[in-house]
């Protein structure tokens, strides 16, 4: 099997600095220019494309980074990943019909509170491992909807209505429709996401994270304050999550708990698990891949969701590991008799 | 060689109906390498684990260094100067040989989470710090070559040594290894009595669990033999291969012993 995912490390790695940065620039070029292909075959026949850039490709993407912190570095299945974008998003609502916070200034309060139900879950929930956890997360992401369905002051089912857009920033309006200016702020909080998760884990967090996973008696053996660290990839994988919530609220003006159902939670859950767990450029595909698929075979109509299916099962036969699975690959030896083993 | 680092006093630790120690008392004393020997299930691996929390004690004491370790979290008891490797190899398989010490390093960093993400300068100094202790210590146990390549694809042995590499890598003052030299050939059991007297010159504290008597009567500089949970005979090698209470628990009582 081709693993495309070292053949680019190793690119990326026999670059110097000044053709990294043009790459690395490009590829960004690329990426922010994807809202003028809309006439192209990547157009999506039935919805907007341009809005679909926004929800549901770029919003996946970046809860599915978000959620790769918690399941892909530190191996904790969390099921109720949703919970967090909800709370994003009510925060959001509620906070920009009532008062006269603008979104700017809700962001950082939806993330802080995102955070906030992070560790309230956290604390407890991580005591427990695997199954249990999966579980118990799952009922978290449910007990978040049904509370915002029974709330008199979330707006029950109806939701909430006319959350204002995020006023002009340096002279650019957010109008409505303009979903290419809402993809490209998205992409910015993307990319923010991308450097904080790359920068942790080359570091102390990203090897405590790497060893609870792999064995996480071991690590505590070895010193790691496990649950310390499971509870920072929680809460981390919370922010940014809410970090989702707030912009998707204040896109799409009107929320309402059948938004956020489980059904986001397991979608988020394939992005990563079809991307390739603990890779985020594999993660990032994913998303891109299962958030634009749906509405590029609308044509299909009812058969839709039934070929959605089947390109994951052929997937995942074809690729267990994901689209571009974590690194396996050992760097070059530093000397070419280091190949003996002893024996 | 006089002063206790390691005492465990009257331990008993039971699970359910049965009782893995009994009322076992020994010491380690600082810069010794104490040999702990005894027949399967007679208890050895329990001791390691409940000295580093692994399980909690039924009854009686340990302390390290003058303090209990009665009901410390796992991680402080390593923290406090207390590194063990495991009977079957536990490595972090997708992890290079390195990083696996390197994250047990991390053990002695001030920089948190947050220095780690805006690269503060302690977090950058200690993280080059940190590489080039690991990478010492690999050099240390004579496995440095393999520094870069993934732990699961390393051979057999130098995984057993990256184990004793990566207990090092906490800096630890006393060192529990668990059957290091367990699936080993002849001559690597000897290069590994080197290593363990290298590791105690260089002033660590070593606990020893071993089934291969010629090492441990080697190396060790006191022997402890459990049998069934208890201690039978804690003496020098010499005396200790001599005790016919070992001797018994090994062998089994002669038919026409009175």
């Amino acid at each position: 099997m081709i693993n495309l995912r070292d053949k680019g490390a190793e690119i990326w790695e026999r670059a110097n600095r000044p053709q990294r940065v043009l790459m690395a620039i490009s590829f960004i070029a690329m990426a922010a220019a994807l809202p003028f292909l809309g006439g192209t075959f990547l157009n999506t026949p039935i919805a907007d494309y341009q809005s679909v850039l926004v929800y549901p490709i770029a919003m996946f993407v970046l809860m599915a980074i978000g959620l790769n912190i918690v399941i892909g570095k530190s191996g904790l299945l969390d099921l109720g990943y949703v919970a967090f974008f909800a709370i994003g998003a009510y925060t959001m609502g509620l906070l920009g019909t009532r008062t006269s916070l603008n979104t700017w200034e809700i962001l950082p309060i939806g993330i802080a509170m995102a955070m906030f139900s992070g560790i309230i879950l956290g604390v407890p929930a991580l005591k427990l491992r695997g199954d249990y956890l999966a579980i118990i997360t799952l009922g978290f992401g449910e007990i978040i909807r049904i509370v915002a369905l029974n709330l008199e002051v979330l707006g029950r089912s109806g939701g909430i209505i006319g959350i204002p857009t995020p006023p002009p920033i340096f002279g650019i309006e957010y109008a409505f429709d303009s979903h290419r200016i809402y993809y490209w702020t998205l992409l910015i909080i993307i990319l923010f996401a991308i450097w904080m998760v790359r920068r942790l884990s080359v570091r102390r967090a990203g090897r405590a994270w790497e060893s609870i996973r792999q064995d996480e008696d071991a690590a505590e053996l070895m010193g790691v304050p496990t649950f310390k660290y499971k509870v920072w990839a929680f809460v981390l994988g919370a922010s940014v999550g809410g970090a989702a919530g707030v912009f998707y609220a204040s896109k799409t003006l009107f929320i309402a708990p059948d938004n956020f159902t489980l059904q986001i939670s397991i979608l988020i859950l394939a992005c990563v698990v079809f991307g390739g767990m603990g890779n985020i450029w594999g993660v990032i595909a994913g998303a891109v891949i299962l958030g634009y698929l749906p509405d590029r075979i609308r044509f299909l109509s009812d058969a839709r969701l039934l070929v959605f299916g089947l390109v994951l099962v052929i997937m995942m036969n074809l690729r267990p590991d994901g689209l571009l699975p974590r690194k396996k690959r050992e760097k070059a030896l530093p000397n070419k008799d280091s190949n003996k083993d002893k024996s | 060689m006089s002063t206790s680092i390691l005492s465990l006093k009257n331990v008993t630790m039971r699970f359910g109906g049965v009782t893995a120690l009994n009322d076992v008392t020994f010491d380690v004393k600082e810069k010794e390498i104490l040999g702990l020997i005894g027949p399967n299930g007679a208890g050895k691996t329990t001791v390691f684990n409940v000295i580093t929390g692994v399980y909690q004690i039924t009854s009686g004491s340990i302390e390290f260094q003058g303090k209990s370790l009665a009901g410390e979290k796992r991680y402080k008891i390593t923290r406090s100067g207390i590194a063990r490797t495991f009977q079957n190899i536990r490595l972090w398989g997708d992890m290079t040989a390195l990083e696996n010490v390197m994250t047990a390093t991390d053990t002695h960093k001030r920089s948190g989470l947050v220095g780690g993400l805006f690269g503060s300068p302690i977090s950058r100094k200690e993280e080059k710090r940190d590489k080039k202790r690991a990478q010492e210590l690999l050099d240390f146990i004579g496995i440095g070559e393999y520094a870069d390549r993934l732990a699961r694809n390393l051979p057999y042995g130098v995984q057993r040594r990256l184990e004793i590499a990566r207990a090092l890598g906490t800096e630890p003052k006393l060192i529990l290894l668990d059957e290091p030299a367990a699936g080993f050939n002849p001559a690597e059991k000897v290069e590994l009595a080197k290593v363990i007297r290298k590791i105690r010159d260089a002033g660590y504290t070593i606990l020893l669990i071993e089934h291969d008597m010629s090492l441990v009567m080697k190396v060790s500089d006191r022997v402890v033999v459990l049998d069934f949970g208890q201690k039978i005979a804690d003496n020098t090698p010499q005396k200790v291969q001599d005790d016919p209470r070992v001797i018994e628990a090994y062998l089994g009582v002669p038919e026409d012993a009175s």
